[in-house]
């Protein structure tokens, strides 16, 4: 279950879902990832100045600000950062809308462990 | 519904069928009462102005006609009596010369009153005798073919009148004589006596009747005398001979009647000074008789002719005009049958929308812990019930995919769908719809047959719409088939389209649900197993792309949903569902 062979890649969760964050970071943990959680838009922005992760996993919908707008504040000040939309809110137009803001991946929620950490794979091998 | 106020004495007046605008909701309108009404209205204007002017015209011609028919009846009347009048004149003229005042002495002696008439008689062939009656009104002379000499004429009328008034010519008479004559009597003054004397000059009828004979001409009919009694002094045509009574009464003037025969005649009637007698011209029909029947026929071939070409026209432009105006409320009825589906389509699409969004994060939730405890099962050592415990694990996650294919394909109904067109190659976009739903038909021991054309040119449209509409009708496929079955795919050119046929041999839907089949939330799957989404939103989906979707079905054989795409879609964005 556990992958030591590559590199620990740093995720930060940013999702309101509590018992949802919380219950991905348990098991993305014991997938041998390093993982952070945030649940508000501001408390993303702080966190990834904080500590700039791999890959950020980011839900659309949150109390204070909007995932497409810490999507765009994030863009001003690292353009390169790797963002996955992770969502309920299964709107196709606000899919494609962070897609032009520069996230790699949309999923929606629910969605199965294994297909989640063949995007973040994907993703990070990228580049 | 949008019942319009009256506004005018027309908006009460018309009936529904013409003012009402077409709804969903009303039985809509009456064709056969809108054309009935339309045509009487038109035919109503056509032709009552024609009719009112044809009547005005036969009516003054008719008069007309009659006029001047009554001027040339009145004209040859007084030409008439004016040769009668010269007549009597010089008959009257003739028998004054003879009763010259001094004469009386002379013409009761001897032989000389016998002289006078043999003298007249040598002139004018038609005096029968004459008389000289003195003051008392005994005959005093006498000469003529009767015995006469004598008589007592003192209470007879013509000899008081002539007495009277000098002259008197009296009505035509048999008397002593038996053939009808008349007579003319003379008083004069004897200047010797100081007497007055009368002579009476008989004179026979038939003169009176061959002078009437040679004025009657062509012109009229029938031409006769008759005297204020109504008496014919003359014979005619049509009463009968001398004598004979006239049957109507005699009044000057024109007047028209019908003979028995039928026969249209215009009488004339003219008095003749100092007699007693009225000149009767009679006219068998219209003088103009030939005018008025041309003037009849071309009026009657003009009006009717004008009418039938009106009634033709109006007609076919009725004819025309309701078709149009039924072809309209049917375009209309058809948008607006449409507009209320896509009003549905939004509204479920907002509901969906919500139910999705509200649905898809707690069994997110369900799904993570599952797989956490998943997780740490598998790190546990073995222990009691493990087995069971991962069984029923496996049982929810089946549970979340059962539920998230459902929210998901609800968001997919909820997507605003703007459409991105790219060429498409629709065999390979089958096949990637097809490995979508291996596994189903794998598990469902379902196969498919592919007759896809290989030359298939690509079609400019939208990918992820004609997938999600091939994922729905194939999935629907899947469905309807249960387990065991064979569904066929197919994809050929038609007309410029590219035609897509996906049959399965399931058991068929029956014909009282067809129509029904892509109306939203309409479903005959079992509770919980359909959503009833599926068709309605590849219908929106397929007409958004400016294609078209039908089904044929028969029960116990099969269902065939044959799915038209545009080469070049003819986008139609009119319809896309806002949800956001």
């Amino acid at each position: 279950m556990t992958d030591n062979q590559s590199k620990q890649i740093k995720l930060l969760i940013a999702d309101d879902e509590l018992e949802f964050a919380s219950t991905l970071v348990t098991r993305l943990e014991l997938r041998n990832f390093q993982v952070t959680m945030v649940n508000t838009g501001q408390d993303t922005l702080l966190a990834v100045e904080r500590d700039l992760p791999d890959l950020l996993l980011l839900d659309l919908k949150m109390p204070d600000l909007d995932g497409l707008e810490v999507l765009a504040q994030l863009r001003e000040k690292h353009p390169d950062l790797k963002v996955i939309i992770l969502t309920g809110h299964g709107s196709f137009e606000a899919g494609r809308e962070g897609m032009e803001l520069g996230a790699c991946d949309y999923i929606m929620k629910p969605v199965d462990l294994n297909r989640l950490i063949e995007a973040v794979k994907l993703v990070c091998s990228d580049g | 519904m949008n019942q319009a106020k009256a506004f005018t004495v027309f908006d009460k007046i018309l009936p529904h069928s013409i003012k009402a605008s077409i709804d969903l909701v009303s039985t809509g309108r009456s064709y056969k009462q809108l054309r009935i009404i339309l045509f009487t209205a038109m035919i109503c204007i056509a032709t009552g102005p024609l009719l009112m002017v044809g009547g005005l015209g036969y009516h003054y011609y008719s008069d007309l006609l009659l006029n001047s028919e009554q001027e040339q009846l009145e004209w040859k009347l007084g030409g008439k009596i004016k040769s009668i009048e010269q007549m009597i004149e010089s008959l009257m003229s003739v028998v004054q010369f003879a009763a010259r005042s001094d004469r009386y002495t002379e013409l009761i002696s001897a032989n000389n009153l016998e002289h006078l008439l043999v003298r007249l008689q040598r002139q004018y062939g038609f005096f029968a005798d004459l008389g000289v009656i003195d003051q008392t009104g005994k005959q005093q002379a006498y000469f003529g073919p009767y015995k006469l000499q004598g008589a007592d004429y003192s209470k007879e009328e013509w000899f008081t009148e002539a007495f009277e008034r000098g002259v008197y010519i009296s009505r035509v008479y048999t008397g002593y004589r038996e053939t009808p004559h008349f007579a003319i009597a003379v008083s004069n003054l004897d200047p010797i006596t100081r007497k007055v004397w009368v002579l009476r000059a008989t004179i026979d009828a038939a003169s009176l009747q061959q002078f009437i004979n040679t004025i009657k001409t062509n012109a009229s009919d029938d031409l006769f005398l008759v005297d204020d009694a109504g008496t014919l002094q003359t014979a005619s045509q049509y009463y009968g001979t001398t004598l004979s009574k006239y049957p109507s009464t005699v009044q000057v003037g024109i007047r028209h009647n019908l003979s028995e025969k039928g026969e249209n005649i215009s009488e004339a009637v003219g008095h003749i000074a100092n007699t007693p007698w009225s000149l009767v011209v009679l006219k068998k029909k219209y003088i103009h008789h030939e005018d008025w029947k041309n003037f009849q026929t071309r009026l009657f071939t003009i009006i009717s002719a004008c009418i039938l070409v009106g009634v033709l026209v109006v007609y076919s432009l009725v004819k025309m005009l309701t078709g149009l105006i039924k072809r309209t409320d049917e375009i209309q009825i058809a948008m607006l049958k449409e507009a209320e589906h896509t009003d549905k389509l939004a509204s479920i699409g907002r509901l969906a929308a919500g139910v999705g969004h509200e649905i898809n994060n707690p069994l997110a939730i369900i799904s993570q812990k599952a797989g956490l405890i998943e997780d740490l099962l598998l790190l546990s050592p073995e222990f009691e019930h493990k087995e069971v415990m991962q069984n029923n694990l496996e049982g929810i996650a089946k549970s979340v995919d059962r539920c998230k294919a459902i929210t998901h394909r609800l968001l997919g109904f909820a997507r605003r769908t703007e459409i991105h067109t790219e060429q498409i190659q629709l065999n390979e976009l089958i096949s990637e719809v097809l490995q979508f739903l291996e596994n189903a038909m794998l598990y469902n021991k379902i196969k498919v047959e592919l007759q896809l054309q290989e030359d298939l040119p690509q079609a400019v449209s939208d990918r992820l719409q004609l997938q999600q509409v091939f994922l729905n009708v194939i999935n629907n496929a899947i469905d309807a088939i249960g387990k065991d079955g064979l569904i066929s795919i197919a994809t050929h050119m038609v007309a410029g389209d590219i035609r897509v046929v996906i049959q399965d041999n399931g058991p068929g839907i029956d014909k009282t649900v067809l129509p029904h089949i892509f109306e939203p939330f309409y479903t005959t799957k079992e509770v919980g197993k359909g959503t009833g989404l599926g068709l309605s939103i590849t219908y929106g989906l397929i007409k958004k792309l400016g294609g078209d979707i039908t089904v044929r079905s028969q029960l116990g054989i099969g269902t065939a949903f044959t799915i038209t795409i545009p080469l070049h879609g003819d986008i139609n964005d009119r319809q896309s569902v806002k949800t956001d």
